[in-house]
This record gives C-alpha cells, structure tokens and sequence, in this order.
C-alpha cells in the first residue's frame, strides 16, 4: 500500500488517506466528539471515552488492527478500521468499520475508506471482509458496499436497538475475495 | 515528436540465454525486418495483448508513439513494450492534446521472464523526448494478466506491478474510473513529468475522479 492517497470527493473536497499515526491521538478524539451522539450509539465502543482511544494507541502497532484515516486539511474526516484475529478458524476473515465525519457524508469518502481496506486485507491475504450494519439505520452504508461486491449473508431479526427503544435487524455483509479466477 | 531521433536508442540486456538488446522508437520498416515470438499467443487462461508482428508496427505508425522492442542476436522479438496517446473517447483524453500517455503494453514472452527485460522495456519506454511535459499512465486490469504463467495472485501480480512502475518515478493513484473499480486488484498508476504545469496537475486530479469544480 501505498500512502498517502489523495481522493476528491463529489463536491471537489480534496481529502488524504493514510494510516492512523502514534501522534494522531488528539485528532481523532476531537475527530469522535464531532461524530453525534446517535450515531456513536452504534459503535462498539464508547468512542469519546479517552481510555478507550488510549487503548487503540497502546495496540497501534499490533498484527491485528489496521486503522486508516481521511484527512481534510489537518483535520480527521473518516476513519476505517480492520479487525483480523490472527488464528484459528476465522484467521482468514477480516472485519471492518468506517465512521464518516457529518459534513463529509454522501460524498464518496466512505466508499474510498472501503476500497483502501480491501486492498489491505487483499496484501493481508484474506479471503473474506466481513462488515455488521443496522438496517433502517445505516442503509447508505448498506447501499455502499454492495455496490462494491459485498452480499447480504445473514439478516439477525430485532438485533439492535435504538436509543428510543425501536429493534432493528443487524445485516452481515461479506465480500470474498477471491485469489484467482474460475476455469469457466 | 519524432521518437526516432533520440541519441541512444538501443541498450544491451546481458541474459542468461545471451545477449539481449532493447531497441526504442522502432518505426514500422524496422519491426517488420524482425520476427515475432510464438509465445505471444493465446492460452487457457491468458493471452497476450499483441499476438501479431503487424499490430506493433501499425502503432509504431502513430504520430508521438513509443514503441519499444527485447530482440535476441537474431533480430526475433522477445518482449514489446509500447506508449502512445490515449483514445479520443478515453477520459484521459479530455486533460487536452498531448497531455496525457499511456504505458499501453509491456510484455515478455514466458521463456525470458526472469531477466527483468521489463524494467529495461520500461527505461526505454521513457526515453521519449516530451516525457517531462507530459502525465505518463498505466492501467493494469487483472484480467490481461498471465497469472498462471507467472503462478502468482492477482494481488501478487499486482504488487510486483507497484514495484517495477514505481522505480520508474509513477505512483499509484485513485480514481473513479470505472473499467479500473471494476476489480479491486486493478491499478492506475502515473507518472507526472517535472515541467507539468500545475494547473494540469489540478485539473488531472479532478479527471481521475471524475468531478468539475
């Protein structure tokens, strides 16, 4: 991989894309204070919580988290992570995470973030990325990712809740990737 | 831009099989004297982007075209490389006349694989004398890829890609293009000549993805 990477966004925003660096830490708190509350609400971590970011930064380095971020200016816009176990029956799976920043939505950038982390669980070699959403609430990222090959593989009913109580499914979303080609 | 006048136009290639030689801006006569290696053919799973003699020198024939040849001692074509300009409906093309060019073939046949004649196909290709006022591309669609004739994945493939533009001065970059996001494994990558205006520049980044301010 090759960074860092300049994408233009729909309204000709110009944004950087490179992995999340040890010194990154106050950004991307400020980064995670600007996200709204309902949609943190969904994240598996309280995300404003800076024992939680600590934490990222003590594993930074490790085998198992990739994290990438979009910057506009010197300002975090996007963040995407990858999340591998590194043995056993689900080593070849990777997971990931993208959190888009309000002002920067439906520009693209989500969809940017996504290819970068498939290119790294290809150079990873993984066979297949694995991303959970909540239907009713993250329907563009749904849209997203299966305009990028990704299938619905599993529908969990009344999985998630919102912060008023209302259940919504949990879609599982997979996209194998594949080494080579068929003989067809 | 006549590509045929440039100072040095061959190079030798010493190889395991003997000494090759790496001739650029070949003209249509030239590579009509030569032969054509069998090996650029069609296979189960790959075929090679010429697999004609004739196809090179009808490039060859453009206006501003590089076409560059690895010949054995016996004048027989081991490996092509060619850079032209890109097709008037391209997206590339709209950057203007002569912006733009496109690394559009570098290929060895399978039995000289191993002598790193692509890189020297590629050093040649660059000998062109409008290099630096111009944006060089290359696409790279997994799908022309000989994968089992060289026995790599695609993203393997892919990386060595990387490797070899890269000591060439081109950097991967994005872009919306749809032939290229068709497969995550594709490539763009360009090189962008010291005396590009940056104006150009700007305007180029917006092409690759396809917005105007």
């Amino acid at each position: 991989m090759r960074y860092p990477k300049e994408c233009v966004l729909k309204e000709c925003q110009e944004v950087v894309i490179r992995p999340l660096a040890r010194d990154d830490e106050p950004l991307l708190l400020q980064f995670f204070n600007e996200i709204p509350e309902a949609d943190r609400w969904y994240m598996r971590y309280d995300v404003t919580d800076i024992g939680v970011i600590k934490k990222w930064f003590e594993h930074i380095d490790s085998d198992t988290v990739d994290s990438i971020i979009a910057l506009s200016g010197d300002r975090i816009v996007g963040h995407g992570s990858l999340h591998v176990r590194g043995f056993g029956s689900t080593r070849h799976v990777g997971r990931f995470r993208i959190v888009i920043h309000p002002e920067f939505r439906l520009q693209r950038l989500g969809t940017w973030l996504t290819l970068d982390l498939i290119q790294l669980a290809m150079d990873k070699g993984l066979e297949i990325l694995r991303t959970d959403l909540v239907a009713g609430i993250e329907d563009v990222a749904i849209d997203a990712v299966r305009k990028l090959d990704f299938v619905k593989r599993a529908e969990i009913r009344d999985y998630a809740r919102d912060p008023e109580g209302n259940h919504h499914d949990l879609v599982v979303m997979i996209k194998r990737l594949h080494r080579g080609w068929g003989d067809f | 831009m006549n590509v045929c006048n440039l100072p040095s136009r061959e190079i030798p290639w010493p190889n395991a099989n003997g000494q090759l030689r790496i001739r650029c801006g070949c003209h249509p006569e030239e590579i009509r004297g030569y032969t054509f290696d069998a090996q650029f053919g069609s296979y189960a799973h790959f075929r090679s982007l010429y697999t004609k003699r004739e196809t090179l020198e009808t490039i060859a024939g453009h206006d501003g075209a590089n076409v560059v040849l690895a010949l054995t001692d016996n004048n027989h074509i081991i490996g092509f490389g060619v850079l032209d300009f890109p097709e008037p409906n391209e997206r590339w093309a709209r950057l203007g006349a002569k912006r733009m060019m496109e690394v559009k073939a570098i290929e060895v046949c399978r039995d000289f694989r191993a002598a790193r004649v692509a890189s020297g196909i590629l050093e040649m290709l660059l000998r062109h004398p409008q290099l630096e006022k111009m944006i060089v591309y290359m696409v790279g669609y997994s799908w022309t890829w000989d994968l089992d004739g060289t026995g790599k994945t695609p993203q393997a493939y892919r990386n060595i890609l990387l490797r070899l533009f890269a000591r060439h001065g081109f950097v991967e970059m994005q872009t919306n293009e749809p032939n290229i996001c068709l497969k995550s494994e594709n490539l763009f990558m360009a090189r962008v000549g010291k005396e590009v205006p940056d104006d150009i520049i700007q305007k180029f980044k917006w092409l690759r993805f396809g917005v105007r301010p």
